[in-house]
């Protein structure tokens, strides 16, 4: 089959003062110039910044076809063959007479001063005029400031106002803005000191320790997220086309991992017809991810404000995956949803998950429209979806039903309604009274024990794995899994302890994290670097990994021995339904028999030949569960805790948390 | 033929690029790493870097989201 191969980037051969190098195409010529090992001074160019070219003294000349010109290297895109000057006579001149007009103007702040001696100028009288500034730390128009207000945290608070010599740095109107989150960017990227720090607010033990790993983090936002995983132009909803592509984004109740339609509910839908800001999330303003999204102008359709242009905050990857769980591919409808979840204060995960469970229920026959009061809640249905919430909004009707939950729905449908406990037990996606969040864990063990151990319940917080075996087949190994699982949940953990976005720690990955083994890289090394220095530039307290880990311990050991206390915390509570760990109905058996029969045969050694699709299911049922329950073993005896999956008093010793109080709640559950 | 992830396996062809086998397997994702033969390959090298026949190819995905 011939596919369309994308073609890489373009490479062009230039010519450096007579070195012949390559580079990719749109490379700035100054970073060019830098890597074949040649200088050229630069006052207005900074490495984490868009270049400006707004000093040029990196002026530098080219020839193209024969014809010479001078360009500003910094923000000279390469794009054809070329041979490049820095150091001709001509250079030389233009260099050192902009260097004696700068040093005329700020003759005192030390980077002219160090820019002079390199241009050559030593004369500082010559372009002395009523301009001069004497001051050691005066602004010297680089702009640097305005670029990282805008590019380091989003906030465009600063600008320049006044023409050629009465230019200026300022803020608008030349007053104080109130806009300016006192994040400090402009000050640690101003070469001379002309932008002070007035204030360190809650007293941290190390502020400049703190400014330079948030400003590691602020300056890779700005210059690789468009490379990444574009959080500020679309947020988590990037998400949705990466999953369905991996065929992880759940739809129709989990039954498949992609659909045709979903090309009708991606970022690329959403940015070009809904968002229209890229704004900070509520967490803090000035946040370089910037992740939130709003949609502005929105007209209801249904419920109370019907007719209404409301403002949505939203829709993220969740709120997305959770319309193509229902089978709702369609915008207008996910708004409206992620509006009214908002506004009656429902999780928009736990909804959609519940009417997933809801609609294949009514289309196996188990409820009717009889009991769901005349409405054809079949996937797809967005209008019955609406109804439903408005409905538990108001207290009435079926509505109030969907609002329990999948495990109440279970309970009450076998009790009331005679339905087949076994097949609800399969399809409801639910563990410990929580519903899943949006990740198809069907073929990945790790994501699989990662929802259902969770203590909060199966959501993607505490680990999200599904990348780690599925796709990458790293750990391989029961073994290798169980650390994985120790990991990963305990160190997801500090975040909370803290109050930290975990969204920094993975959404901005370093372009050298490669250079770690895959199994370090998985942790993103330097980023964890940063949260540990952020700890110690605010406590003074240095933090290490096994530290770290050993502050998370102590809480998620607390949380586990409350939740066993409150009846949620024995091996049984971490057993995930069918559909979680394989195909629960024969329907998606079929959709990737291939895959299934394969594994039949390679992985548990049974021919499937001559199998009806029944008995292969059961045969991939038995061999998912005896799978998944030597994994939690491995993961309880990590963990230090009993086989029923309960803290021992020895861990609990060992962590220092076996107070009377703890060691009481380890007697059993409250009654 | 080559073996991708230790678990996959594709038909080799003469000049195969790296780029070519990541169409071949799908793999979009923006946080990936490719090493063939444990040799780490750059980004930008992925459409002229080719794989030899009886490659290792390994595309290692960095997870992230909420
Ligand atoms: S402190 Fe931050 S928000 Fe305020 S002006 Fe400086 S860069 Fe902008
Ligand atoms: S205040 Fe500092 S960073 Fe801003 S333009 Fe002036 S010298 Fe440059
Ligand atoms: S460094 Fe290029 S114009 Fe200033």
């Amino acid at each position: 089959m011939a596919k369309a191969v994308k073609s890489g980037p373009k490479k062009i051969d230039i010519s450096i003062n007579g070195k012949a190098v390559t580079v990719t195409e749109d490379t700035y010529l100054l970073n060019a110039i830098m890597n074949a090992g040649f200088n050229v001074p630069t006052l207005c160019n900074h490495k984490d910044l868009a270049p400006e070219g707004a000093c040029r003294l990196c002026l530098t000349e080219i020839e193209a076809n024969g014809k010479r010109s001078l360009v500003t290297a910094c923000n000279y895109p390469v794009r054809e063959k070329i041979e490049v000057f820095t150091n001709t006579d001509r250079i030389k001149n233009h260099r050192k007479t902009l260097a004696e007009m700068y040093l005329g103007r700020w003759p005192n702040v030390e980077v002219i001063q160090n820019l002079a001696k390199i241009c050559g100028a030593t004369d500082s009288e010559k372009f002395k005029s009523e301009l001069t500034d004497e001051n050691p730390k005066a602004c010297v128009l680089c702009s640097h400031c305005v670029r990282a207000c805008n590019s380091f945290v989003v906030q465009n608070v600063l600008g320049f106002a006044g023409r050629g010599i009465t230019r200026h740095m300022t803020m608008p109107f030349g007053e104080t803005d109130p806009h300016c989150v006192g994040c400090t960017s402009c000050a640690y990227v101003c070469p001379t000191g002309a932008i002070q720090i007035a204030d360190e607010m809650n007293n941290p033990a190390d502020p400049e320790l703190i400014r330079f790993h948030g400003m590691r983090i602020n300056a890779m936002m700005s210059t690789h997220d468009k490379l990444q995983n574009r959080m500020r132009e679309v947020g988590t909803a990037n998400l949705v086309e990466v999953m369905d592509n991996y065929d992880i984004l759940p739809v129709h109740n989990y039954k498949f991992g992609q659909h045709p339609d979903t090309a009708k509910i991606d970022s690329g839908v959403m940015k070009r017809k809904y968002f229209t800001q890229d704004i900070a999330d509520g967490c803090w303003m000035g946040c370089s991810v910037s992740c939130a999204k709003a949609v502005d102008g929105f007209e209801l359709k249904t419920g109370p404000y019907k007719g209404q242009r409301v403002v949505v905050d939203g829709p993220e990857y969740e709120t997305a995956a959770g319309g193509s769980n229902m089978g709702c591919f369609d915008l207008d409808f996910i708004v409206e949803f992620n509006f009214y979840c908002d506004t009656y204060g429902i999780d928009t995960i736990s909804y959609a998950t519940t009417m997933a469970f809801v609609m294949e229920a009514y289309e196996a026959g188990i409820i009717t429209s009889e009991h769901t009061g005349g409405k054809e809640l079949k996937f797809g249905a967005t209008g019955e979806v609406l109804e439903c919430i408005h409905e538990l909004a108001r207290g009435e009707g079926f509505g109030v039903d969907v609002g329990q939950g999948i495990r109440r729905l279970k309970e009450k449908w076998s009790k009331e309604l005679g339905a087949d406990a076994k097949f609800l037990q399969d399809i409801g996606m639910e563990v410990k009274g929580l519903e899943f969040s949006e990740y198809v864990s069907k073929e990945s063990p790790l994501q699989q024990a990662g929802y259902a151990m969770a203590i909060k319940g199966p959501q993607h917080d505490e680990s999200l794995l599904v990348f780690v075996d599925a796709i990458n087949n790293q750990a391989p190994t029961i073994e290798e899994k169980a650390e994985v699982l120790n990991y990963f949940p305990i160190f997801r953990t500090w975040f909370s302890l803290l109050g930290q976005c975990k969204l920094i720690w993975n959404d901005i990955v370093p372009p050298d994290n490669s250079k770690y083994p895959p199994n370090e890289a998985v942790k993103i090394p330097e980023r964890v670097e940063d949260f540990q220095k952020f700890y110690e530039g605010m406590t003074g307290e240095p933090l290490d990994e096994e530290k770290m880990l050993r502050q998370s311990e102590r809480v998620f050991n607390l949380q586990r021995v409350m939740n066993y206390y409150l009846g949620y915390g024995t091996r049984e509570d971490d057993m995930p339904p069918l559909r979680a760990v394989g195909p629960a109905t024969e329907e998606e058996y079929i959709s990737r028999k291939e895959r299934y029969d394969k594994q039949m045969k390679e992985e548990i050694g049974i021919d499937p030949d001559g199998k009806s699709t029944r008995e292969k299911m059961d045969i991939i049922r038995e061999y998912r569960y005896k799978r998944y329950n030597e994994l939690v073993d491995a993961v309880y005896k990590k963990r230090g805790w009993d086989k029923n999956g309960i803290p021992t008093v020895e861990r609990l010793q060992e962590l220092g948390i076996d107070v009377p109080e703890v060691l009481a709640m380890l007697k059993g559950p409250e009654k | 033929m080559i073996t991708v992830n230790n678990k996959e396996e594709l038909e080799w062809c003469e000049g195969m690029t790296v780029q070519e086998v990541l169409d071949e397997m799908g793999y979009d994702y923006p946080l990936i790493t490719v090493t063939v033969n444990n040799q780490l390959v750059q980004q930008e090298d992925y459409a002229t870097y080719e794989v030899p026949d009886n490659a290792e190819v390994n595309v290692f995905h960095l997870v992230h989201g909420g």
